[in-house]
């Protein structure tokens, strides 16, 4: 009876540390369904994005020696003249191009993220502290990460802050109209460019939460960017167009990963934990390609 | 037909020896018209006479190579659609081009776009203005509803509806931002008698009521005939006739390349 009591502490305790975790891998999904339901483009570089924006966040923080408020709006205003440059010197000379073409873009713009911002702050590996809180506390047996707890439930403010701005707000209808047809989305006074611009700032500003969360917990360093490349698995599960989908599949792989480790891992030698994520989206792509929210199937990618 | 007390005023959009090419297809040569303030002016032609691509013209999709268009009296260059759209010229396409995935009312609602003054910024900050604003825009699109009589399907989204109740909900949404010209490409297309003529109705009713210009592509010569002022008729790209429908109906020209063999 111990044992069983003890047992279920622990699988709770797996869980509730996965469903964390997940919520991060979202916030990096969400960045990238952002921008692909408005402008049909898979980012490449949200993973870039993310590592500048807490690049520069540091780099604020260190030079001026400002509190962490204030580079923080510093980085987001960084983000938003990104957004501008994206539009006016990428984007917008692209216009009605292949989807291929504009993700070739989006490498390029991976490329240059990678390079502008190590040269601009330094390769070394910087350590982000905004005053969140570490290690963690015992809740009716569990462990909690108290970094964990917090990143999820910024992720989960940004969410609804983010479900409200596009469901209630003029600016909101008019990205989803942007989402569904640019041409009929001009012909009623939209902007294209405009949407474009706030579109990237809007996931630039969730990069740059997602690299403070990641960033307190790793440092920030060359390898954030590689983070990205998790929020695959949890577009496939979730659909790329779906904003509750990036939720629902990053909390499923962060919490099927954790658990795969834990119970299947030891059947298998261990160390699943780095590639389970891709074998259940792998699995997804076999039997149901537009992901659980997707909208339609897959075509571009 | 309807002439009771509609006015029909100067010129509203001048459209002078405009000439559009892709590559070596010529789309138009040389055309140039008007349309007069208040009036339904109609362009016909054969398919690929270049129709859809003079009303790309004149909301900016297209930027013809040569000539000019100019809209109450100003010439413009290279102007961009939402710029169009801001200047007061509205339109609906040819293939239905709603936003598929949001209901009627939404759909109507982006109409209502540039008509709303609250920023990004302002909607974050005085969340009760914002919202304060979007009930009136609701209001008056609630109107567009019921002028065209689209109640029943306000919170059904658009992709779910038949094909002439979509059309409506385009026509809705170009009403939504209350243009002095309103382009229609091929209102009509892929309707059935009964639809055609709730088409009309409501095209006459636009006109006649809110005093909105109307130019529309069509290729039913009956519905043009009877529901237009003026009728310009293209064919392959230039233009062979331009006058009210009984002279146009009795032009050999157009006889010859439109009503006679072919058709």
């Amino acid at each position: 009876m111990e044992d069983l009591w003890f047992e279920l502490l622990f699988f709770l305790e797996v869980l509730f540390s996965g469903l964390l975790t997940g919520s991060l891998y979202s916030l990096v999904a969400l960045g990238f369904v952002l921008i692909f339901k408005a402008s049909g483009v898979f980012n490449f570089a949200q993973g870039a994005m993310m590592l500048f924006a807490a690049l520069s966040l540091v780099g604020f923080q260190e030079m001026l020696g400002v509190h962490w408020t204030v580079a923080f709006l510093l980085a987001f205003a960084v983000m938003i003249v990104l957004a501008w440059c994206v539009e006016k010197f990428v984007l917008g000379k692209l216009v009605n191009q292949e989807p291929i073409i504009l993700f070739m873009a989006t490498i390029g713009i991976t490329f240059f993220l990678d390079g502008f911002g190590q040269t601009v702050w330094g390769s070394d590996i910087k350590v982000l502290d905004i005053g969140l809180p570490t290690g963690s506390f015992d809740m009716g047996g569990i462990f909690i990460d108290k970094l964990e707890l917090v990143a999820g439930a910024t992720a989960a403010g940004l969410v609804f802050v983010l479900a409200v701005f596009f469901n209630k707000t003029k600016i909101g209808r008019a990205l989803r109209a942007v989402a569904d047809d640019h041409q009929a989305a001009m012909s009623v006074g939209i902007s294209l460019r405009y949407i474009w611009i706030v579109v990237w700032s809007v996931a630039g500003l969730v990069g740059l939460v997602a690299g403070i969360m990641w960033g307190s917990k790793l440092g920030v360093q060359f390898s954030l960017s590689l983070i990205a490349l998790k929020a695959l698995p949890v577009l496939m599960l979730g659909g790329f167009t779906s904003i509750p989908g990036a939720i629902i599949g990053g909390l499923i792989i962060g919490s099927g990963e954790k658990l795969a480790e834990i119970y299947i891992g030891p059947f298998v030698g261990g160390a699943i934990e780095n590639w389970f994520a891709y074998m259940l989206a792998l699995v997804f792509l076999l039997f149901r390609p537009q992901g659980l929210f997707g909208e339609k199937i897959i075509e571009r990618v | 037909m309807e002439e009771q007390n509609r006015q029909i005023g100067d010129v509203l959009l001048a459209v002078e020896d405009i000439s559009l090419s892709f590559g070596a297809v010529r789309a138009i040569s040389d055309v140039s018209f008007n349309i007069k303030k208040g009036e339904i002016r109609a362009i016909i032609g054969p398919n690929g006479a270049g129709k859809t691509s003079m009303l790309n013209c004149i909301n900016g999709f297209y930027h013809p190579q040569q000539g000019t268009i100019s809209y109450k009296g100003i010439t413009r260059n290279q102007m961009k659609p939402y710029e169009a759209a801001a200047q007061g010229i509205g339109r609906t396409f040819q293939n239905v081009a709603l936003f598929k995935g949001m209901s009627t009312l939404d759909n109507i609602m982006t109409g209502r776009n540039l008509k709303m003054k609250s920023s990004l910024l302002s909607s974050v900050i005085w969340w009760g203005a914002a919202q304060k604003e979007e009930l009136e825009h609701r209001r008056f699109v609630e109107d567009i509803i019921d002028f065209l009589e689209i109640e029943a399907i306000r919170k059904t989204p658009v992709g779910r509806l038949p094909y002439g109740l979509q059309k409506r909900v385009e026509l809705g949404r170009a009403l939504a931002a209350e243009p002095e010209l309103l382009l229609l490409d091929e209102p009509m297309a892929g309707m059935n008698l009964e639809e055609k003529e709730d088409m009309c109705r409501f095209i006459l009713d636009v006109n006649d009521e809110f005093g909105t210009t109307i130019c529309l592509i069509e290729h039913d010569m009956g519905v043009v005939m009877d529901i237009s002022d003026r009728v310009m008729v293209l064919d392959y790209g230039g233009k062979i006739a331009d006058g009210t429908p009984e002279e146009v109906r009795a032009d050999q020209n157009v006889i010859d390349a439109y009503l006679g063999g072919g058709h």
